[in-house]
């Protein structure tokens, strides 16, 4: 379970304190095991400054992300570590792959960063799956950021997690491929019964949501 | 672990340089080879001093008398306070006096197929102090004959340049031993002979000595002058070598066998040597060590952006750290084997060169030196930890 308790990010305080639609910033809310939760979040509302707080990447907020019964504020480096590995996984708004080493690399770093989840066979069909097989062995800063984007959904799905967050996972993917890509994540997620934390700026349907909010 | 590592490899490079890295590896070899050379100088020459197998008797045990000037002519003898501060001395395990013969005395042959007649002069020292074990070794008023020990130069001279000029025959120290000769004491009115015999050779006293207990009833029965001040005295010593040691008798204007603490000589070189070696060692490795942590900061800080995202993705900063020592870390371990392999190496050949001049050294390293290689490791594995840690630990902002 996440509770969110009055998050406040400090450098938005101003901007955000105005927002009155808000059911995030500020509230007190929790998101249950599985559940499979939808944000929809205009321009400058602080969407990627949620996603990044909710993955402990920034601490310049006030109020609490309580994971598990742990303030991830208190975490130790080795602990966070074992959660990103085990529990948490995420695909960047901005991608977030190494350009100079190939697709497959990539997406095997986080296969084996771990005890492997997924085979590697399953990786093959992953890929396959959203059309990348023929990129795999392209370094990743030559692939197109729609096969970029693709990359990432596979690299996210390599791992346990309890929690997959994702930041506009589909900017850059037409219908099709966003169809294809999220009924892949869906039974990944169903597989782990994990939960899906999405940001997007418009609503959509391509998960079967069980909550939608307004950041 | 090998897939992953494998990517690590391409992530985390070694993007420094290969000649930075090479400079890094041979300065830090040279150090470590200089440093274990002192060490294994040094522990070479406590051998060569201290060990059984090549411990020089003589080299122990020193006679001490003042430096004979025009100033001191007929006042060389030793007060009791200067007897006291050289037992006080840390050179200086025991100290024995010894005792001249204030009486008159001769000895002669009582043969006459080898007639001879000479007039002398004993000496005595407390027997701890001799280098010849003979049960005989002592003296009274009862005793058949006066036990004697002559210094074993006394026959060398004699064998092979007097019996020689002299048409005489050589004798053997056996033969020696078998000659009773006659001592004759001279008192201020009496004359009063003893049977003597020559129970030993010396190499560490250049005096003809007799037991002290007779040296006592000599010096009271015919003595003229019962000062008993004594010239010379003996002492027993760990290292002859000791450069305190020759230093203190310079101060004091006193004298001994120079031969004997020649080692001071050799003791200083080897100080100097060890001294340059450990100091110039030293100070590399630290320079060594100094560019090869940076070195190591260098391609941390050139991957750091591959570091955050490593992280970001799940990737420990344990894991990451223990990665790159393994990058870095075996190249220190090498490093010390080699300069220990070449320390091995010198210390066969000097082993060698030595063993031709009769000097026995250790054709091994010491275990000084193995330990002090492995502490180098440690050291080594220390300061690689400690560099890696303070550039890969992300600082969390709170703020």
């Amino acid at each position: 379970m996440i509770m969110l308790d009055h998050l406040m990010p400090v450098p938005l305080e101003e901007r955000l304190s105005q927002n009155e639609s808000t059911q995030i910033w500020n509230k007190k809310l929790a998101f249950s095991e599985g559940e499979w939760i939808k944000i929809t979040a205009p321009s400058g509302t602080g969407k990627t400054t949620f996603m990044h707080i909710l993955y402990a990447l920034r601490f310049d907020y006030t109020g609490n992300v309580i994971l598990n019964q742990q303030n991830i504020r208190n975490l130790t480096a080795d602990e966070l570590s074992a959660i990103r590995k085990q529990k948490l996984s995420v695909i960047f708004q901005d991608l977030k792959l190494f350009p100079h080493i190939s697709a497959r690399e990539n997406i095997e770093l986080k296969r084996v960063l771990q005890e492997p989840f997924c085979s590697a066979e399953r990786m093959e069909e992953m890929a396959a799956t959203l059309g990348i097989s023929a990129i795999l062995e392209q370094s990743a800063g030559i692939c197109s950021y729609g096969e970029q984007q693709r990359i990432a959904i596979v690299r996210a799905l390599m791992q346990p997690f309890e929690w997959l967050i994702m930041d506009e996972p589909f900017s850059h993917l037409d219908l099709a491929n966003k169809k294809i890509a999220a009924a892949l994540i869906a039974a990944e997620c169903k597989k782990r019964n994990a939960g899906i934390i999405m940001t997007d700026l418009d609503d959509d349907d391509l998960f079967p949501y069980t909550r939608k909010l307004v950041l | 672990m090998k897939q992953l590592n494998s990517i690590l490899r391409k992530l985390i490079r070694n993007s420094a340089g290969r000649t930075k890295f090479t400079v890094a590896v041979v300065g830090m070899s040279v150090a470590a080879f200089l440093l274990l050379t002192a060490v294994q100088i040094q522990v070479d020459y406590n051998q060569l001093l201290y060990s059984k197998s090549s411990k020089d008797s003589i080299a122990n045990f020193l006679v001490i008398n003042k430096v004979l000037t025009d100033a001191n002519l007929g006042n060389t003898t030793l007060d009791d306070s200067i007897i006291n501060d050289i037992s006080k001395q840390p050179f200086t395990e025991a100290v024995g006096i010894l005792t001249p013969s204030r009486f008159k005395a001769s000895i002669q042959s009582n043969s006459n197929r080898f007639p001879f007649y000479t007039d002398i002069a004993f000496e005595s020292v407390p027997a701890a102090f001799i280098d010849v074990n003979d049960a005989t070794w002592t003296w009274d008023e009862q005793a058949d004959f006066v036990p004697i020990i002559i210094p074993t130069m006394f026959l060398d001279i004699y064998n092979f340049q007097f019996s020689l000029s002299q048409n005489l025959p050589q004798l053997t120290p056996a033969i020696v031993k078998m000659i009773v000769l006659k001592v004759n004491i001279y008192g201020p009115n009496v004359t009063t002979s003893f049977n003597g015999k020559i129970v030993g050779f010396s190499d560490r006293i250049s005096s003809m000595l007799v037991p002290q207990e007779f040296m006592e009833w000599g010096n009271k029965q015919f003595a003229s002058d019962l000062s008993g001040k004594s010239s010379r005295i003996i002492i027993r010593t760990k290292d002859p070598g000791n450069p305190m040691l020759t230093q203190y008798l310079d101060q004091h204007q006193l004298t001994t066998d120079s031969d004997k603490t020649r080692f001071s000589k050799y003791r200083k070189v080897v100080d100097a040597v060890v001294v340059i070696s450990g100091a110039t060692g030293t100070l590399m490795l630290i320079f060594a060590l100094l560019v090869f942590s940076l070195f190591i900061q260098l391609t941390i800080a050139s991957c750091k952006e591959e570091i955050s995202l490593l992280i970001l993705l799940g990737a420990s900063p344990t894991q990451l750290k223990k990665f790159i020592m393994k990058q870095f870390f075996p190249a220190n371990v090498w490093m010390i084997t080699i300069a220990l392999l070449a320390v091995t190496v010198l210390q066969y050949f000097i082993h060698q060169f030595l063993s031709n001049q009769q000097i026995v050294l250790s054709s091994i390293i010491s275990g000084y030196t193995v330990g002090s290689a492995l502490l180098l490791i440690g050291v080594l594995w220390w300061v690689n930890s400690k560099a890696i840690q303070e550039s890969i630990h992300p600082k969390r902002s709170k703020d």
